[in-house]
């Protein structure tokens, strides 16, 4: 069975492969994106799983969604709304707390309360990393150079790199290195001394990556704050109205408007290759579609392991996709709340609970979660990060009622004896006991609970290994060695074939930006 | 009052090689040596009568070539052994493994373990010797002073170019990777077998306060290899008569080039006049003037402390302050009446080289995690030498030394100091630990020292007792060694110069910083 000739097929339709479809589309393109489940978004998905309530499932914050996507492909107009999150609360074990605010004024005297010092520290450390994302931001926009090759081509690329190089100021330049080799909790302590300061911003160079806060090679996200902050884009963490999965419906919109096809339910088994080139996919149904450009927005295992013939790839490349660390750290637990919980150490339903809600109470603490893990355990006190969306956005649940949603860390993919159903459930118990420690009233008011560990994310979301970024963010598997060193511009070593999910420079989260460059990538190759 | 061209302040190896070059150039030098005898941490001491123990380092494992042909150390009484047996692994739970300096006898050894293993390794070895001929290229000189390269990097910078460029293209890529990635990650792509990756693992970590699994130990793997005899992994080399014997060695070249050195001179201040170093002031008030300043004590010291840090600049103090030491080894020396006996070692020439107390890659991980917490490992990583199975001349007729690196204890404890308890638990933790291992050594223990981080900084001046001069870890590596924007051997002051194992090249007994120390200042003095 064969059906009408497209220009490109993408396969996935999570928010890279959407963005990726879009731009194709927008430069003429026939384009058709090709989904496996029946909603679009991958894992930036809204879901009505318990009646009434909606849950982000997976993904729960816009982060650092690249505002040249936004305006380019229009996306406000069709119907993307960020609604910005007012704070950070550390709730403490001691009865005390720590609240980052929106405001500075409010933030510094908060801090001041915990220490004077800090306080001080905390506006220096600001102007720094932010000199510093001005710096790196033009990385985060360019398409990886193939640095181990000396094709005069290639060398072009690598001297635009020293030249960018050549360009930092040495002082930001040495900072730079710092940041990109330090452990996040190295690198907090020359500056602070304040345990739930330095945790809570240490614990988002954790996220989604199996390293603790003392490994080297965290404290380089601490920049993701600033450089949303200089995007000017509601500072780096936002919530879309409608959740993440009007982010995705956006984008949709945005590729349907340029004439993209999208089809979900429409599994690919296959990639066809003919000699050395791409020239279509096979769905699980047998349906063939053919097309000259083969975009994939999977996993690189997903798209290297699962969809292509062995023999299509050199051995060399394929030991390297082998060898792509994409261990996943980190589940996600999703509530339907009758209420709003108590916080005893800052009870009331205050502003507090209109931001982020970070169990992060110190460095040690978040660095025994992760031992637990290394050895395959999940935590037995994990580090969570917790939102009410449904009190900055009233539409994800019934009047009075909430949704809440818990991203918690270490759920490690390889637990000793592997997961299950039952070691799920106790994995879901175990974050609810931890809350409650902080908050008691949690177990009266939840209506529903759904329980993601790793498992389930490589199962219903096509996860491998339930890794959240398509791979780990660590050092050697960054910018020009993500995926693969000569392969991380977007092009495969399949002739025609290209990828365009977070497995691709930058990496992971809502930013858009690997669907972006990819279609820059290939909308250059079809012209030259 | 004689006037000298350079002050060396400390007869470390380095201090004497930088002492014996500049003594060659022509310079009129002194070397001023705090104790009563030279050497510094690479000394031979007899701290109990006829027991000539090798009191801190006491391997190395491979020096700067230039150094012991430029100086014709081997006139001067150096005497490198190379002992068949690189690395003896023993295990409770299995066989031992031993790794010879001879590749093809290792993947024999392996074979017995795992096939798989066996063939991996002489790729491995091969591989490990084309990225540490890389990195001698780097070693060999100053570092280069990214983002901006001057003139004089010039040089450099196309030797580099030029060795990468004869690199095979998957070599580039396997070096990039290599170079950030974690010794944990290196040996699980390769190996199966968990007493190799122990052993492999163990030299990672050397010295230093992060876990195998951490970021960068690849690197700290690879910086004990650059001198290496190529082809051995974790080479074990000694000295005849001690690792002492270097030291005299470079004294004797050095008086031979016309330089003094004095032994029992404290160095209490660098006495500067207008930002510009310009002698020394010893402990009893005694003045001596010079053209140059060179410092073979750690940055810390040699700054804060022996400096007045009133004469830096405010940015200066504060890199200096940040260089992580946070010493992570301490030493245990014991005098034994009989032969260790090592449960399974069937010939005693495995014994010749280091005994690498190190079963798994979880083993180390485990060892670090108590100690980032501030405490002394459970269970001990430790580098066992018996240097009298090969030099008998060491100990009284039949007795016996064992020398054990012993990691990790953490300079800095939580809820304890260090002190006579501590240090006589942690001695019998070690002594403990090496029994089960070698059951006969308790009741063969003559006499025992226990040298802790703290004897370490009290005794050798070694702030915060890091054997390296500051941590060799991604972030105080090459042009961030000893502190970004002094990578050059060159201190904020004026005509003080750095030469020890806080800066480039330093780390372990092979000479290079010295070296790359006294080439820089020639230079200088030179162009005036």
């Amino acid at each position: 069975m064969k059906t009408q000739q497209f220009d490109a097929i993408v396969i996935g339709g999570g928010h890279n492969g959407l963005v990726n479809a879009a731009y194709l589309a927008r430069a003429g393109l026939r384009v058709v994106v090709l989904e496996r489940r029946h909603v679009l978004g991958g894992a930036a998905v809204t879901e009505e799983i318990y009646p009434g309530f909606k849950y982000s499932v997976c993904s729960y914050v816009v982060s650092l969604l690249r505002p040249e996507i936004i305006r380019e492909l229009n996306l406000a107009r069709h119907g993307l709304e960020i609604l910005p999150l007012e704070s950070t609360f550390t709730p403490l074990p001691n009865g005390d707390h720590l609240v980052r605010w929106a405001d500075h004024d409010l933030t510094r005297r908060e801090i001041y309360r915990h220490s004077p010092r800090d306080a001080e520290a905390y506006d220096d450390f600001g102007q720094l990393l932010y000199r510093l994302a001005v710096a790196v931001k033009p990385l985060m926009s360019m398409i990886p150079p193939d640095v181990a090759s000396l094709h005069p081509r290639d060398l072009a690329g690598t001297a635009r790199l020293g030249k960018y190089f050549h360009g930092i100021e040495p002082s930001t330049f040495y900072a730079l290195h710092k940041l990109m080799t330090m452990s996040s909790a190295d690198y907090l302590d020359e500056w602070f001394e304040t345990e739930a300061l330095k945790a809570t911003m240490a614990a988002s160079g954790i996220i989604g990556t199996f390293l603790g806060p003392r490994s080297p090679g965290t404290a380089y996200v601490l920049l993701h704050h600033y450089l949303g902050e200089i995007d000017g884009a509601f500072r780096a963490w936002g919530f879309a109205r409608g959740g993440t999965g009007a982010v995705s419906e956006a984008i949709a919109a945005a590729a349907r408007s340029y004439g993209a096809s999208i089809r979900t339910e429409a599994p690919v088994a296959q990639i066809i290759t003919r000699g050395d080139r791409a020239t279509g996919v096979v769905l699980a149904d047998g349906e063939e579609i053919h097309a000259s450009t083969v975009v994939s927005a999977l996993d690189p295992k997903r798209t290297f392991i699962n969809l292509i013939e062995p023999s299509a790839l050199p051995s060399e490349f394929r030991a390297a996709i082998d060898n792509f660390k994409i261990r996943g750290s980190s589940g996600k637990v999703n509530l339907a709340l009758d209420a709003l919980p108590e916080f005893t150490c800052l009870p009331g339903t205050g502003p507090h609970l209109r931001g982020a809600i970070s169990i992060s109470p110190s460095v040690d603490y978040l660095e025994h979660a992760y031992d637990d893990a290394k050895y395959g355990a999940f935590s037995r006190r994990p580090y969570m990060d917790i939102l009410i969306p449904s009190l900055i956005d009233p539409t994800m649940a019934p009047p009075g009622k909430h949704v809440m949603s818990l991203f918690v860390q270490y759920a490690p993919s390889d637990l000793v004896g592997g997961w299950n159903v039952q070691k799920r459930e106790q994995f879901g118990d175990n974050v609810i006991d931890t809350l409650s420690e902080y908050a008691p009233n949690i177990k009266d008011i939840i209506l529903h609970r759904q329980v993601l560990t790793p498992w389930d994310l490589e199962r219903d979301f096509g996860l491998t290994e339930g890794n959240i970024f398509h791979g780990e963010l660590t050092l050697n598997q960054l910018f020009f060695l993500r995926p693969a060193s000569s392969w991380a511009d977007y092009t495969t070593p399949v002739r025609n074939l290209f990828q365009c999910g977070s497995g691709t420079h930058p990496g992971g989260g809502i930013t858009g930006a690997p669907g972006r460059l990819a279609a820059q990538r290939i909308l250059g190759s079809r012209w030259t | 009052m004689t006037t000298y061209d350079a002050i060396i302040i400390g007869a470390g190896h380095n201090g004497l090689t930088c002492a014996a070059y500049l003594g060659r150039a022509g310079f009129r030098v002194l070397v001023l040596e705090r104790r009563d005898i030279v050497g510094g941490s690479s000394v031979t001491e007899e701290p109990f009568p006829g027991f000539h123990i090798d009191t801190c380092a006491h391997r190395i494992h491979g020096l700067h070539p230039s150094v012991t042909q430029d100086l014709s150390l081997n006139n001067h009484g150096l005497e490198i052994q190379h002992p068949s047996s690189c690395v003896y692994a023993p295990n409770l739970d299995g066989p031992p493994l031993t790794l010879w300096s001879d590749p093809a006898r290792t993947t024999a050894e392996i074979q017995s373990f795992s096939s798989h293993d066996a063939q991996q390794w002489p790729t491995f070895v091969t591989f490990m010797a084309v990225a540490t001929r890389f990195l001698r290229t780097m070693y060999d000189h100053p570092p280069i002073q990214a983002p901006r390269p001057k003139m004089e990097d010039v040089g450099t910078l196309l030797r580099l170019a030029r060795r990468f460029k004869n690199l095979t293209k998957s070599d580039r890529i396997a070096l990039l990777r290599l170079l950030p990635a974690s010794i944990a990650d290196v040996v699980d792509e390769r190996f199966e077998t968990d007493i190799l990756k122990g052993a492999l693992g163990a030299a990672g970590i050397n010295g230093i306060m992060q876990g195998p699994m951490a970021a960068g130990t690849a690197y700290t793997f690879l910086h004990t290899h650059v001198y290496s005899p190529p082809g051995a992994i974790r080479a074990t080399l000694f000295v005849r008569g001690g690792i002492g014997g270097l030291a005299t060695a470079l004294t004797s070249a050095a008086k031979r080039f016309g330089v003094s050195v004095r032994t029992g001179a404290e160095v209490q201040n660098i006495i500067v006049k207008d930002n510009r170093a310009v002698g020394v002031a010893l402990a009893g008030g005694e003045e001596i003037t010079a053209r140059y300043v060179v410092s073979n004590a750690d940055p810390r010291h040699t700054l804060l402390a022996i400096l007045d840090p009133a004469n830096l600049a405010i940015g200066d103090t504060r890199k200096t302050k940040e260089i992580k030491f946070r010493g992570a080894v301490a030493k245990v020396n014991l005098a034994l009446a009989e032969r260790p006996e090592f449960v399974g070692a069937s010939d005693e020439e495995r014994l010749h080289g280091t005994i690498t107390i190190a079963p798994s890659i979880d083993y180390l991980e485990h060892a670090y995690d108590d100690a980032k917490y501030g405490k002394p490992s459970g269970e001990l990583f430790l580098d066992i030498t018996i240097p009298t199975l090969t030099d008998r001349s060491l100990a009284p007729n039949g007795k016996h030394i064992l020398s054990a690196t012993v990691q990790y204890a953490p300079y800095h404890l939580k809820n304890h100091s260090w002190n006579d308890d501590t240090r006589d638990t942690l001695g019998n933790h070690v002594v403990e630990t090496i029994s089960q291992y070698a059951p006969n050594v308790p009741s063969a223990v003559l006499h025992r020292q226990t040298i802790t981080p703290f004897d370490l900084e009290k005794d050798y001046g070694l702030s915060e007792g890091n054997i390296n001069h500051g941590e060799l870890t991604l972030d105080q590596l090459y042009f961030m060694r000893p502190i970004a924007g002094w990578s050059r051997y060159e201190s904020p002051i004026r005509n003080l110069y750095l030469c020890g194992a806080g800066t480039h090249g330093g780390g372990g007994v092979t000479c290079a910083a010295g070296y790359n120390a006294s080439r820089v200042l020639i230079k200088h003095a030179k162009s005036g």
